[in-house]
C-alpha cells in the first residue's frame, strides 16, 4: 500500500471516527435516516402524564415535574431559589422589558402574603408593557421592518411599508388583550376575510394583521417582475411555515424538501394560495418600483364622501383660478368671487383627514402578472417562473393533510390555510407556540431551533413538557398569558442564576438546573437607562421614532432594513431580512465605545445624576453616601456594598458638582450588573 | 478535562481574589495557575502559542461577494471558444439554481504573464504583474448554490447553522499582536447580504467576532472627540472595572462577564491607537496614487486596501475586506459583458497596489492574501449575458506567507465546469490557511454541544503542493 493512500485511510477512519463520536450525541441528518411518519414533531401532540419525581418539596407546578425528573436522570439538583429581589428583577424584565420602580420593589419584599408571587404575575400581564415587551419578540420572529430607508426624505412613500407601524401597534395590542393565539394566527394569514366581532365593515383589526403577508425583503422592487411576484410568494409560504410552523417550507421552492415530507407540488400547492393573493396594487415597470397595496381601514362611504368633497374643492379652486384669471385685478368685495372663496373655505374646513390606510392583501393576484386572479399555479421548475411544469391544484401538504382533501374553491385557499394551522389538532402549531415563549423566558426554546421543527432539527430537551404545555395552552383558549404566568410560578423560573456547579455540569444549561444568565437585550438596555433617570415616555403606538435620542420605549424606534448600523443593531438586534429564530450575544469593543463615548450615554448620565441631585440636595445629612445609596436603588434596587460604596465615593471626590456625580451615574450605567439585569 | 480544570482553577483565582480582597494586585501570581481555557476567557486575545511554526502571521481576505467568473479571469478555457453557443456535452449537476442555456465563451485574452507565465484575462492588467507571487487555485470546490450558503461556507465552514467564523478561530487559536486594535476586522462599505453571520464568533466567546467597519470615513463610531479627559476617563474605567470585578466574584465564572470587561479595555485603547491606525491622510500622496484611491473607479477598494495593508502592519490578525460598493456587486446574472471589468477596473489596480506595499515593507512573506468569491459562474449563459452560480468547479488565489508563487493549481474540466484535478474543497483551503498560520485544523477545537468542533468539521486537508 502506498503511503498516500495509507494516509488516506487513517483519515478516512479518523473522520468516520470523528463523526460517530458527533453522533453518539448529536443527531445528524446526514447518517441518521429518519422517517418522516415517525419524527416526533409530525405526530399528534401526546398526552402527558406529570412524572413522579423524589424532590416533591421543591416543585412548585407540573413544569417543575417535568424538569425536575430531567435533573435527577442526569444526576443533577436544581439550583437554590434566586432571591426576591433577583425574582422580581427577572420577571419584571421578561415580562415588560423593564426593570421594577423602586416601589414595586418595596412593595413585593413587604408582602408576606402567600400569593405576592401570583399578584405580581398578574399585575405585569395585565401592564400595558407586556404588550411592548412581547411585540417585540413576535416582530423579530415575523421579519418585522417600519421602513427600507433610514432616511426619511429619501423613502418613496409607494414601495416603503410606511404604515407598517399599525401592525406592530396591533400586535401590542392583541398580546396585551390576550388575544387566543389561534386567532392571531387567523389574523395574519387571512384577516381581510374575516367579520369583525362587531359586526361593522371593513374590519380594521383584520386588515392591520395582514400587513404581515406584506412586509417583505423586497425593497423597491425587482427589475423582473415576475421573478419578484415568484420572490414574495415564496417569503409568504417560507415566513408562515417557520413562524406558525416551524417546519421550513421554502426549501421546497426547487425541489423536494431534502428532509421533511414536503414535496414540490406541495410548495405549489400552498404558494398558489399566495399568488391568488393581492399584496401589490400594481406591479410597476419593468425596472420601476413596486407599489404595495393599502388598503383603507374605514367604509368605503366616508371614503367616498371624501372623494366627493375633494372633487367639489378641486372644482372651486378651478373657478376661482379661472375667476382671477379673467379679472386679475379683482374687486375685493366682488360679491360673485366672495361667495365663491367662501364656499372653497368651507369645503377645505369639512374635508375630513385622509383616511387611515393599512398595508393588506386581498382576495385575488397581483394585476397584470403571470397569476391575476385566484388560480392554481404550475409548479416552478427548479423555482423559477420561466419553466413551468404541470398546475397542481391548491392544498395542503400531503403528508399532514392526504390526498383526498375537498377542493379549494372559494378564494385564495388562505382562509382554509389559517384553519389548517390553527386547528388545536395540527401537531405543529401549539408546540411551536409554547417553545417560542418558552425561549423568551429561558433564552432557548425545549427545540432549540424555534423556526425548524423539521427531521434537521435536533431533539427537545423535554419532549414531555413540551408536549405537556402545548395540550394545556390549547386546552386554555390558547392563552398565551395563563402559559407565561405558569412559567413564571414556575420553581424552575425561581432558580438561581449563580450555581457554579450546575454550570460545570451543563455548560450550555440544556437541562435547566439553574436560571441562564442573560444580557439585556437593546430595548431593555435602552429603556432601563431611560427609566432610571425617570425619563422614559411609554406612550403607545403610532409611526417609528428615528432619533436614538427620543425617550419612547425603544419599541418605537425605527428598524431601517437598509441600514444596521444603528444602536439596536450593536446590541444585537434581529436582522429583520429574515425570520429570527433567537438573538445571538455579541460583547465587542464598540459596544464599550458606544457606551463610554456616545452622546446618548452622556445624556442619560447626566439626567440620572440630576435626579439623583434633585432626589438627595446637597443639604441632606451624609448626601454623598445617600446619593450612592439612591443610585444603587434606582439601578439594582440594593444598597451597595462598603467595597463598593468607597469606590463610587472615590470616584465622585475625582471631580467637581453635577460632573462628578455623571460620572458615578455614567460608571454605574455601563457596569455588568446593570447589562446583565442580575 | 482541560475545561474542568480551567474551571477549577477560575474558582480558586476568584476564592483567591476574593479573600485577599486587594483585587488585581494578586492577579499576575494568580495567572501562572489558571489554565489555558481560563487565559483565554480572562484574556481573550493574549497572544497563543500555534502548533507548530507559522509561516504567516496575519491574513487578508479580499473577498468578491457575488462569485467572480472564473473563466473570464484565471481559468481560460479554448474549448469554451470552440463551442461557443452549443450546449454543454454533458448533464448538469442536480445541483442547479436556475436553468442556464449554451456555453458562453469568455470575451476576454488571457495572456501568460511573469516568468512563471501563469494564465489571466486581460480584465486584470495590473494584477497581471504579480502573477510570480501568486498561488491560483483553479479547483475550488463548494457545497452551495445559493449566496447565503455558499458565503457562509466560505466564511466558516459551514453551509446552514451558526458557526464560528474563520477569522474568529485565528484570533481564538492565535490571539493577536495588536491589544489596542481589534484582532478581527470587517471592512464592508455596503451592508452585506448575510450580515454578521459571516465573521459571527458564533459559538466561540463572542469576543471573538468581527469588528464591522462600514463608513471609512469615521471607521469605528464613538471613538470620542478627542476633548475626552483621559485621565478621568481612566478613572471611571478603573472604577468600573473594581465594580464589575465585585460583581462578578459573587457568581459563577462567565466568559461574557469577562469579555464585557475586556471590551471596556480594549475600547479605550482604541480611543487612541484606532484614530491613527485608520487614518488614511497620513500616506503619501504617492501611496495613494499607487492605491488609485485618487481615481472615482478605485477609490473605495483602494481604501479598503490601503486600510487593510495600514492595519496588518500593526499587527490585526485578520482583514477581511468585502467589494461591496453595493450588495453582491460580483453577482453577474445579467450585463457581464458591462458588468465584470468595471468591476475588475475597481479592484485590479488596489489588489496590485497592496501586494506590491507589503513586498516593498517585507510584509507579505508573512502575510497571507486571500482572492476570491463564495463559487465562480457557469460556463453556460444566463439569459443573453449573464452567467449563473457556479460552486462546482472555480478559481481563487492566494499570494504570500508560505504559498508558494507563480502557479497554477488544480484544474476544472475543458469546459470550466467542474474541478477535477487537485480538487480544493472550502475546508481543504481553510485547513491549508489554519496551517499555513501555525494551526493544526484537527486541533483548533472547541466544545460545544457535546462536542468538539473545528472550523473543517470532519474534513479538510492541507494542501501541501502549493505551500512554499
Amino acid at each position: 500500500m502506498r503511503q498516500g493512500s495509507r494516509n488516506n485511510l487513517a483519515r478516512g477512519l479518523a473522520a468516520l471516527a470523528a463523526l460517530a463520536q458527533a453522533c453518539s450525541t448529536l443527531p445528524h441528518p446526514a447518517t441518521v435516516a429518519v422517517k418522516p411518519e415517525s419524527w416526533w414533531a409530525f405526530q399528534a401532540v401526546q398526552p402527558q402524564a406529570i412524572p413522579a419525581i423524589k424532590n416533591t418539596a421543591w416543585a412548585r407546578n407540573e413544569i417543575d415535574h417535568f424538569i425536575a425528573a430531567e435533573l435527577e436522570s442526569h444526576g443533577m439538583a436544581p439550583a437554590p431559589e434566586a432571591t426576591r429581589r433577583q425574582w422580581l428583577r427577572r420577571v419584571s424584565y421578561d415580562l415588560t422589558g423593564l426593570p421594577p420602580t423602586l416601589e414595586a420593589m418595596d412593595a413585593f419584599l413587604a408582602d408576606a402574603t402567600a400569593d405576592a408571587f401570583e399578584r405580581v404575575a398578574d399585575r405585569l400581564l395585565a401592564s400595558p408593557q407586556y404588550g411592548q415587551r412581547w411585540a417585540r419578540h413576535w416582530l423579530d420572529a415575523v421579519r418585522y421592518a417600519d421602513y427600507h430607508d433610514a432616511d426619511a426624505k429619501a423613502r418613496n412613500p409607494v414601495c416603503e411599508p410606511v404604515e407598517a407601524w399599525r401592525y406592530r401597534d396591533w400586535v401590542v395590542e392583541s398580546l396585551n388583550r390576550d388575544m387566543p393565539y389561534h386567532q392571531f394566527i387567523t389574523h395574519q394569514i387571512a384577516g381581510d376575510l374575516l367579520d369583525a366581532p362587531d359586526g361593522k365593515a371593513p374590519y380594521a383589526g383584520g386588515l392591520v394583521a395582514t400587513t404581515f403577508l406584506i412586509n417583505g425583503v423586497w425593497d423597491r422592487g425587482d427589475a423582473d417582475k415576475e421573478k419578484m411576484v415568484s420572490d414574495m410568494v415564496d417569503d409568504q409560504v417560507d415566513t408562515v411555515g417557520k413562524v406558525f410552523l416551524a417546519l421550513t417550507l421554502g426549501c421546497a421552492r426547487c425541489h423536494d424538501h431534502k428532509y421533511d415530507p414536503i414535496s414540490q407540488a406541495d410548495y405549489y400547492a400552498l404558494a398558489g394560495m399566495f399568488y391568488s393573493t393581492r399584496m401589490l396594487k400594481e406591479l410597476g415597470t419593468k425596472g420601476g418600483e413596486i407599489t404595495l397595496q393599502r388598503r383603507s381601514l374605514v367604509p368605503d362611504a366616508i371614503v367616498e364622501q371624501r372623494i366627493g368633497l375633494v372633487t367639489q374643492l378641486a372644482e372651486a379652486n378651478t373657478q376661482l383660478a379661472a375667476l382671477d384669471k379673467a379679472q386679475p385685478k379683482p374687486a375685493p368685495d366682488d360679491p360673485a368671487r366672495a361667495k365663491l372663496a367662501a364656499r372653497r373655505d368651507q369645503l377645505q374646513k369639512d374635508l375630513p383627514p385622509e383616511p387611515p390606510l393599512a398595508l393588506a392583501v386581498s382576495e385575488g393576484g397581483v394585476p397584470g402578472g403571470l397569476f391575476p386572479g385566484i388560480q392554481d399555479v404550475p409548479i416552478h421548475l427548479r423555482g423559477s417562473y420561466t419553466r413551468l411544469g404541470r398546475v397542481v391544484p391548491r392544498a395542503l401538504p400531503v403528508f399532514f393533510k392526504g390526498t383526498n382533501q375537498a377542493p379549494i374553491r372559494s378564494g385564495s385557499g388562505r382562509r382554509e390555510l389559517a384553519e389548517w394551522i390553527a386547528s388545536p389538532t395540527h401537531p405543529l402549531t401549539a408546540r411551536v407556540a409554547v417553545n417560542r415563549v418558552w425561549q423568551g423566558h429561558f433564552g432557548a426554546g425545549l427545540v432549540a431551533t424555534p423556526n425548524n421543527f423539521g427531521i434537521n432539527s435536533r431533539a427537545p430537551s423535554h419532549p414531555a413538557l413540551l408536549d405537556w404545555l402545548a395540550a394545556r395552552f390549547v386546552e386554555e383558549g390558547w392563552s398565551v398569558k395563563a402559559l407565561h404566568r405558569r412559567i413564571v410560578l414556575s420553581a424552575s423560573y425561581r432558580q438561581s442564576a449563580n450555581a457554579p456547579d450546575a454550570q460545570a455540569k451543563d455548560p450550555d444549561n440544556r437541562w435547566l438546573a439553574r436560571f441562564p444568565a442573560r444580557r439585556l437585550d437593546a430595548e431593555a438596555i435602552r429603556d432601563t437607562m431611560l427609566q432610571v433617570s425617570g425619563r422614559l415616555d411609554t406612550q403607545f403606538g403610532g409611526p417609528a421614532d428615528s432619533e436614538l435620542s427620543g425617550t419612547r420605549r425603544s419599541l418605537y424606534l425605527q428598524t431601517a432594513r437598509w441600514d444596521r448600523g444603528s444602536f439596536s443593531t450593536l446590541f444585537d438586534a434581529a436582522n429583520p431580512d429574515a425570520c429570527a429564530e433567537a438573538r445571538p450575544v455579541s460583547t465587542v469593543a464598540p459596544q464599550a465605545l458606544f457606551l463610554l463615548n456616545s452622546s446618548f450615554m452622556r445624556d442619560q448620565s447626566g439626567h440620572l445624576a440630576a435626579r439623583l441631585m434633585r432626589e438627595v440636595p446637597d443639604t441632606a445629612p451624609d448626601s454623598e453616601s445617600a446619593r450612592v445609596r439612591l443610585a444603587y436603588r434606582l439601578l439594582f434596587h440594593r444598597a451597595p456594598g462598603a467595597d463598593e460604596l468607597a469606590i463610587a465615593t472615590r470616584l465622585v471626590r475625582g471631580a467637581q458638582g453635577p460632573a462628578a456625580w455623571a460620572d458615578l451615574a455614567h460608571v454605574l450605567l455601563c457596569s455588568n450588573e446593570l447589562i446583565y439585569g442580575e | 478535562m482541560e475545561n474542568d480544570l480551567g474551571r477549577a482553577a477560575a474558582l480558586s483565582r476568584r476564592q483567591m481574589l476574593s479573600r485577599s480582597g486587594c483585587g488585581f494586585g494578586l492577579l499576575a501570581l494568580s495567572e501562572l495557575l489558571a489554565s489555558e481555557t481560563v487565559r483565554r476567557t480572562t484574556h481573550p486575545f493574549a497572544l497563543q502559542s500555534p502548533h507548530h511554526a507559522p509561516k504567516a502571521k496575519r491574513v487578508i481576505f479580499l473577498y468578491m461577494p457575488g462569485g467572480p467568473s472564473h473563466v473570464d479571469l484565471f481559468d481560460p478555457k479554448p474549448r469554451l471558444k470552440v463551442d461557443n453557443g452549443k450546449p454543454l456535452p454533458f448533464d448538469k449537476p442536480k445541483l442547479e439554481r436556475t436553468k442556464t442555456g449554451n456555453l458562453m465563451a469568455s470575451p476576454w485574452a488571457f495572456a501568460r504573464k511573469g516568468r512563471s507565465g501563469v494564465e489571466v484575462s486581460e480584465l486584470l492588467p495590473y494584477l497581471s504583474s504579480h502573477m510570480d507571487d501568486l498561488c491560483v487555485i483553479r479547483s475550488m470546490l463548494a457545497d452551495n448554490i445559493n449566496h447565503s450558503g455558499a458565503a457562509l461556507q466560505l466564511c466558516t465552514g459551514e453551509q446552514a447553522f451558526s458557526r464560528p467564523s474563520l477569522g474568529s478561530w485565528l484570533t481564538y487559536g492565535l490571539g493577536t499582536e495588536n491589544q489596542n486594535l481589534p484582532a478581527f476586522v470587517v471592512v464592508s462599505p455596503a451592508a452585506v447580504f448575510q450580515g454578521a453571520q459571516l465573521w459571527a464568533s458564533s459559538f466561540l466567546p463572542s469576543a471573538y467576532q468581527g469588528t464591522l467597519v462600514r463608513d471609512l470615513k469615521n471607521p469605528i463610531a464613538n471613538l470620542g472627540d478627542g476633548a475626552t479627559d483621559t485621565v478621568r476617563q481612566r478613572a471611571k474605567l478603573d472604577a468600573l472595572r473594581s465594580l464589575n470585578e465585585l460583581h462578578q466574584r459573587t457568581r459563577a465564572p462567565d466568559s461574557q462577564l469577562d469579555a464585557r470587561i475586556a471590551s471596556f479595555e480594549l475600547a479605550f485603547r482604541m480611543q487612541r491607537e484606532a484614530p491613527e491606525a485608520f487614518d488614511l491622510a497620513r500616506e503619501t500622496a504617492a501611496t495613494h496614487r499607487l492605491y488609485g484611491t485618487d481615481q472615482p473607479a478605485t477609490e473605495l477598494f483602494g481604501r479598503q486596501c490601503l486600510l487593510a495593508r495600514r492595519l496588518v502592519e500593526r499587527g490585526v490578525r485578520f482583514v477581511h475586506l468585502f467589494d461591496a460598493p453595493a450588495n453582491n456587486a460580483w453577482d453577474h446574472h445579467n450585463g457581464i459583458h458591462d458588468a465584470l471589468p468595471k468591476r475588475c477596473r475597481a479592484v485590479d489596480q488596489p489588489i496590485a497596489a497592496l501586494l506590491t506595499d507589503l513586498k516593498s515593507r517585507g510584509l507579505l512573506e508573512d502575510t497571507l492574501v486571500l482572492w476570491g468569491g463564495e463559487f465562480g459562474r457557469t460556463p453556460t449563459a444566463e439569459g443573453k449575458n449573464g452567467r449563473e452560480h457556479h460552486p462546482f468547479g472555480f478559481s481563487m488565489w492566494m499570494a504570500g506567507g508560505g504559498i508558494r508563487g507563480g502557479m497554477a493549481f488544480g484544474a476544472t474540466d475543458e469546459f470550466g465546469w467542474h474541478a477535477t484535478q487537485d480538487i480544493v474543497h472550502i475546508h481543504d483551503l481553510h485547513a491549508t490557511m489554519l496551517h499555513l498560520m501555525g494551526l493544526d485544523h484537527e486541533k483548533l477545537t472547541f466544545p460545544h454541544a457535546g462536542r468538539d468542533f473545528r472550523l473543517t468539521d470532519v474534513s479538510g486537508r492541507v494542501v501541501k503542493q502549493i505551500l512554499a
